[in-house]
């Protein structure tokens, strides 16, 4: 993106209508490593290409439980993820407490982008640069959301963000149409083969880079164990959509 | 150990009733809940307020009826009501189910009975979610205890023998009513401050359903009450 004129600070707008700030942060989510979430009609799944800073650092990890029933996938600052992160893992807490029960996903996924929001609209404040990718199950169902630091949110069916998503998006419009009545097992090879479009020639999808989180109408949410994600990536070999199209 | 200090510094709204509800009585039956409470409001020992229908339907598929402090009972009902309301901003289409009301009731009763400024009831929350029939007791206290029938007041004491007796859980809705009905006319007989009109509602699948007032039937005409011993009354 190129520098403009007009987006000093978040309470100017351009002339074409647009808070150059706002959309700068939202670069900041394009230059994060991608994530993305799937789902069909009893399970969402998460996957995520772990960074790695330096050879001597861990991984990043991406994705943070909030509650049994949700959890979210990160792109962009993690510190301003964290932030989120507490905030969501307290409001689903105080719910709780209050209600014995889970707190509504997309309630949630509002309070948050409220919060978003807020911090646009303010001569003292910067957006927050992260997006999240929501995953959760609640008495409406089983949902996916992706929250901005615009302040907006939406609904997905499944939805890739992060730097080279792009790719993993074009897979997904190519098969989306076949998560639905997936089962667990073919959604996560869905999720994997989607990120394996997303990583550069040199790079390989291996148990320390990838991370993969399942959640279920049953299922609390749960990171794939390095074994389990040595197994679904072996399987990748052997997976293509088409033979799914010829089970059903 | 509390000084004095501290208490009369907080507010105290409620720490004696002056006009009180009666016992309530709630039974959970074979396709839902049933509860059964009488229409008298006593300021004291005097019959003051008759005709009170206390029954309050909080959601599609909640009832919310407490005996106690009645000024306390409405205040509460508003409090529910907020919460579904407050629901429908958020344009997801979820509504709290009758656990949620009956867990932030004992939150709520909990937070006042801390500060020495008590919600003065017993509060019995019923409710059909789920094809699950959902009852509960939230105390003076905050207690909060799910259960399969609730008594409160002076049913708990003349009334369980008769529940325990005639009353099981998968019994039908017609059972169900007929031992709230007798368990009335026990309270009418023995507590000072119970009415014999009372008014019987149920949660099932299909929803809420309030019924009209009803005088449980009481013998009074007994030789003894009419002849006392060696004594005529001045009509005969």
């Amino acid at each position: 993106m190129l520098k403009h004129l007009y987006d000093t600070d978040c309470v100017t707008w351009s002339p074409q209508g647009k808070l150059f700030q706002v959309e700068y942060a939202m670069e900041a989510v394009k230059q994060g490593s991608i994530c993305l979430g799937l789902k069909s009609n009893e399970n969402v799944v998460l996957c995520s290409l772990k960074r790695q800073p330096s050879e001597l650092a861990g991984y990043q990890e991406k994705q943070f439980k909030i509650d049994d029933h949700m959890a979210i996938a990160i792109a962009g600052l993690t510190a301003d993820a964290r932030v989120l992160c507490k905030y969501m893992r307290t409001e689903c807490l105080e719910y709780k407490y209050t209600y014995e029960s889970h707190h509504p996903v997309g309630r949630l996924v509002f309070k948050v982008a409220e919060k978003s929001q807020h911090k646009t609209q303010s001569g003292a404040k910067r957006p927050y640069g992260v997006g999240l990718l929501v995953a959760g199950i609640d008495p409406n169902g089983v949902h996916l959301f992706e929250t901005c630091p615009s302040g907006n949110y939406y609904e997905y069916k499944c939805q890739a963000i992060g730097s080279r998503s792009q790719a993993a998006r074009t897979y997904f419009e190519s098969w989306f149409h076949l998560f639905e009545k997936s089962t667990l097992e073919q959604l996560i090879l869905h999720g994997l083969s989607a990120i394996k479009k997303a990583i550069m020639e040199d790079e390989e999808l291996n148990e320390k880079n990838v991370e993969v989180g399942i959640l279920g109408k049953n299922l609390k949410f749960t990171h794939l164990n390095a074994q389990e994600l040595k197994d679904y990536i072996a399987k990748l070999e052997t997976f293509s959509p088409n033979s799914q199209i010829q089970q059903e | 150990m509390i000084f004095n200090s501290e208490i009369s510094a907080q507010q105290q709204h409620t720490t004696s009733p002056v006009v009180t509800g009666g016992s309530v009585i709630a039974l959970v039956y074979n396709g839902g809940v049933v509860i059964g409470t009488d229409t008298l409001c006593s300021y004291g020992s005097m019959a003051e307020f008759k005709n009170v229908e206390k029954i309050a339907q909080v959601s599609k598929n909640t009832i919310y009826v407490s005996s106690g402090e009645f000024s306390d009972f409405q205040q509460v009902v508003k409090e529910l009501a907020k919460i579904d309301r407050q629901a429908l901003q958020y344009d997801d289409g979820v509504h709290p189910s009758p656990r949620d009301y009956g867990n932030y009731l004992a939150r709520l009763s909990y937070k006042k009975r801390c500060k020495i400024n008590p919600l003065y009831l017993q509060n019995v929350i019923a409710g059909f979610h789920n094809g699950e029939r959902y009852l509960a007791l939230v105390d003076i206290y905050g207690t909060y205890l799910e259960s399969n029938f609730v008594t409160t007041g002076f049913a708990s004491y003349f009334c369980k023998a008769i529940i325990s007796n005639y009353w099981n859980e998968n019994c039908t809705l017609e059972q169900a009513k007929q031992v709230i009905k007798e368990c009335f006319k026990v309270l009418f007989c023995r507590d000072c401050r119970a009415h014999d009109v009372i008014q019987i509602a149920y949660v099932d699948e299909q929803g809420t359903h309030i019924e009209q007032p009803e005088r449980v039937e009481t013998k009074w005409d007994f030789n003894g009450f009419k002849t006392r011993a060696n004594e005529k009354l001045h009509t005969q």
